[in-house]
């Protein structure tokens, strides 16, 4: 694919009527808003359907194990800040095995955009439960249905002090462009939570029910997303009403700000210099 | 050779590291060279630690058995380590911390009772300065006069300000007299005439500053011993080198940034050891089937599972070499010493940069923990070679990752250098970079991939060698056992037995240099830090041949000569 404007591919792994196709388009929208070329995005992701939408975007690919996103994510932004960074994933495999990299990522606040594909289930492994899926939902692991208390990514990430949470969804392309812009702008670790229905393995959660029950914060008067607290309580609503938007979002120390003295220029284009490494040799230097 | 074995003893805590830092340092002021290991528990405080240093007037490589002084901060010392002191040895102890059982038993050697503890306090300085007291005591029978341990101390302590240095110094002195007091004037080690400028470093210091060398400029890391001094050194000193290091939440994230950064285009690396190591194994295939550069040190230690976290052993030599799941190429380096760390380490990243694979550096606690005498490095002797990289422009617009060529070496873009995009991907893959299923592509990539180990092997690294050519007796180990078996074969030959040592700076692929060697007439033996021969192993499926023997150590203590010429058999020594 050239360096001409975000090309999304026609061909996919995905399933007819995926959720997946409502965010790489929407990501190729928001990304064309921006002004950004293809070569100056990279996207990191692991594996899962959602792990494939690099492959079907324009762009830089990292494309990585399960789970193992956001770290890899943050090691390639802190060597070239100049890249656009988005990461990448799927409710299984980032609030799963990925969990404690959520949490981490989180804490350092990178600078980089998280696009998680929530279908609360396990799509290319055929449907197995995820951290997300609601209880009572029968799936090949569990047959008598999801008995473990539903992972919140939301409330998680607030309670983390996470410097922007926003969650999305696959059906509304322009909310979901709109979101992903405000997550790039945004200086510090950025998570989207993509509401995104598995035609194939999720019979509940669907584009229907969505549609019926999403409401859009961000339209919302009054209300403050620097509030924590209030923030807190929209990520706990997950009933009649499901809200998305951006829930909460403030400035605080990244970490590349941390290497500020390191990063002058990003480190993938400094050139080593040897004098230091001669310094530091002569200060072992005996006799 | 004239030779002088310094051990100290104590509980951990008690500052014994302190007094061995401080020796050592103002030794090698003096002129020695040294070698010098550290035997600790798994614990912060209590316990029973040691110190041991070898000062000897030409370079040494190993420890030994024999205690010439010995200094003890607690009971165990006297208890566990008092038979090791040769006749005429001398014994310091604090009898304040001995019980009447043992201060008997102190009392029964060439001994000096100083209370190291009291003494600094008698002279209005706090408890802590006990550590000095002992240094200044050990000092009197090196020296004649203070002026380099004054200086060390002052170097040491200049950071707290100048009432400290000066009490150090002072209760230094103190200890000294005493000891010129009591026992007067002995025979001291002979000096080298002219030492020159010299380093006195770990494996831990060395691997660290190979990589500054090589121009690293990410790492991330978990706290694991005995891998930690690496990252540490590489804490403190890198930001001066403008490199940075990010501790991660686990070895799994660790060697994913560090693979991330890798990606951009920067030299990337990691340490761990044991568990730590197993955790990343993941990765390596990813590193493997993506193309990744990608260098690890994993420092050894005892396992299974948390074994001895913090003793030595060359246990994970197979895991290192099977290194993860599927096949991809990689190589494993295993320096024996601390000038081949620097250097290896710098090599290290020109391997993995050049065939984009993985490269593991095995180190182990005996070689991490242990400071040697070391000629200072030499940076021009430090080659960058980034393998095959190309600008912007050169690559195009249409530019492939994976780019099928005669060596299986697809020119690197840095992403974001050019209009091409750099699509890398651990799934398998086309030229692109893009997911593929099909088989042909398949068996084309897997073939690309493994056509650069044969590079790799055909460029190992030859075995080093010491002693005689013509022998009859040849040793051969990797990593630690290097300067144990440099000091078995001068024990041999100095008993009329040709012996030669082969030590294997590149244990994965194996040089085939080594074939040449395993063809002589000698006797071989391989001497090994672990329980099943994983090199022995290694060389006979690469090789097809069998060693006439085996010395093999798996009690998480290093090997010395004396260890390994005693388990020769018989007819070897005496025939």
């Amino acid at each position: 694919m050239a360096n001409s404007g975000f090309v999304v591919c026609k061909e996919t792994a995905w399933c007819p009527g995926c959720g997946n196709f409502g965010i790489v388009r929407a990501l190729a929208k928001a990304l064309d808003g921006l002004g950004l070329q293809p070569n100056e995005v990279l996207y990191v992701s692991g594996i899962g359907q959602a792990g494939k939408l690099p492959h079907y975007i324009s762009g830089n690919v990292l494309n990585t194990l399960h789970e193992r996103t956001l770290p890899t994510a943050t090691g390639a932004k802190l060597a070239n800040g100049d890249l656009t960074v988005i990461a990448v994933g799927g409710d299984g495999d980032g609030y799963a095995e990925g969990g404690n990299h959520f949490l981490h990522a989180i804490r350092r606040n990178v600078n980089i955009t998280y696009i998680v594909h929530d279908n609360q289930v396990f799509g290319l492994t055929k449907g197995q439960a995820s951290p997300r899926s609601d209880r009572g939902m029968v799936t090949g692991t569990t047959p008598l249905g999801v008995y473990n208390e539903p992972f919140n990514p939301l409330a998680t990430a607030i309670t983390l002090n996470a410097s922007f949470v926003a969650r999305s969804y696959a059906g509304d392309q322009e909310h979901l462009a709109r979101t992903i812009q405000a997550a790039i702008q945004h200086e510090g670790f950025a998570l989207i939570d993509v509401l995104q229905p598995c035609v194939t393995f999720n019979k509940i959660n669907t584009y229907q029910y969505f549609r019926e029950r999403v409401y859009d914060l961000d339209q919302e008067e009054g209300y403050d997303r620097t509030d924590r607290q209030a923030a807190w309580a929209r990520s706990w609503e997950w009933g009649d009403r499901i809200p998305i938007g951006i829930f909460y979002q403030i400035q605080r120390p990244t970490l590349d700000q941390h290497y500020a003295d390191i990063l002058i220029k990003p480190l993938v284009r400094q050139e080593l210099d040897k004098s230091v490494v001669e310094e530091i040799l002569d200060e072992f230097r005996i006799g | 050779m004239q030779n002088l074995n310094i051990k100290i003893g104590g509980q951990a805590g008690q500052g014994l590291v302190s007094i061995g830092t401080i020796l050592l340092r103002a030794a090698t002021q003096e002129g020695w060279y040294l070698f010098a290991h550290q035997d600790y528990e798994s614990r912060i405080r209590g316990g029973h630690n040691f110190f041991q240093i070898r000062l000897a007037d030409r370079p040494v490589a190993s420890w030994e058995n024999d205690i010439d002084v010995l200094v003890a901060l607690d009971e165990a010392t006297i208890t566990r380590e008092l038979e090791e002191v040769k006749p005429g040895g001398v014994v310091i102890y604090d009898p304040d911390v001995l019980g009447p059982d043992a201060q008997k038993l102190a009392e029964q050697s060439n001994s000096i009772g100083l209370p190291f503890a009291r003494m600094a306090e008698e002279l209005g300085q706090p408890k802590i300065m006990g550590n000095a007291v002992a240094a200044g005591a050990v000092w009197a029978l090196l020296s004649e006069d203070l002026t380099e341990l004054h200086e060390t101390l002052a170097l040491m302590f200049s950071d707290k300000g100048p009432a400290i240095v000066q009490g150090n110094q002072q209760v230094a002195s103190a200890g000294f007299a005493r000891v010129r007091e009591l026992l007067g004037e002995r025979p001291r080690p002979g000096k080298p005439a002219n030492p020159g400028p010299r380093l006195v470093l770990r494996g831990n210091d060395a691997l660290p500053l190979g990589a500054l060398a090589a121009g690293v400029k990410f790492m991330s890391a978990y706290p694991m011993t005995p891998s930690t001094g690496v990252t540490e050194f590489i804490s403190e000193h890198g930001r001066r080198a403008k490199l940075i290091m990010e501790q991660a939440e686990d070895e799994i994230a660790a060697i994913n940034m560090a693979i991330g950064a890798s990606y951009t285009g920067v030299r990337a690396m990691t340490a761990t050891s044991g568990g730590g190591f197993a955790l990343m194994t993941e990765a390596l295939s990813l590193a493997g089937s993506a193309e990744i550069p990608i260098v690890v040190v994993n420092a050894m230690r005892p396992g299974p599972s948390t074994g001895l976290p913090t003793r030595t052993e060359q246990g994970d030599l197979r895991y290192a070499v099977a290194m993860s799941f599927g096949d991809f190429p990689r190589a494993v380096l295993a320096p024996g010493d601390v000038e081949e760390a620097f250097y290896l380490m710098a090599h290290a990243f020109n391997l993995a940069e050049e065939y984009q694979m993985p490269v593991v550096v095995l180190s182990d606690q005996h070689l991490a923990d242990s400071y040697t005498t070391v000629p200072p490095f030499d940076l021009s002797r430090v080659e960058i070679k980034r393998g095959k990289v190309v600008s912007g422009e050169e690559a195009g617009p249409d530019y492939l990752r994976y780019r099928f060529t005669a060596d299986g070496i697809s020119p690197r873009l840095y992403p974001g250098f050019g209009q091409g995009l750099v699509v890398a991907a651990g799934d398998e893959h086309d030229e692109h970079g893009h997911l593929i299923e099909d088989a042909e592509t398949r068996q084309k990539m897997m073939e690309k991939r493994m056509a650069k180990q044969k590079l790799v092997e055909e460029n190992a690294l030859e075995p080093v060698l010491c002693g005689a050519e013509d022998a009859e007796l040849m040793l051969i180990g990797f990593g630690s056992t290097k300067g144990a078996i440099a000091e078995a074969v001068e024990m041999l030959n100095s008993r009329g037995i040709r012996a030669q040592g082969v030590h294997l700076p590149q244990v994965f692929p194996l040089p085939q240099g080594l074939e040449v060697l395993l063809q002589k007439p000698a006797r071989k033996f391989i001497v090994e830090g672990n329980y099943t021969g994983q090199l022995e192993e290694l060389i006979a499926s690469r090789f097809a041949w069998k060693p006439d023997g085996s010395i093999r150590r798996y009690d998480g203590r290093p090997m010395n000569a004396k260890y390994i010429v005693d388990r020769l058999p018989g007819g070897v020594c005496h025939g």
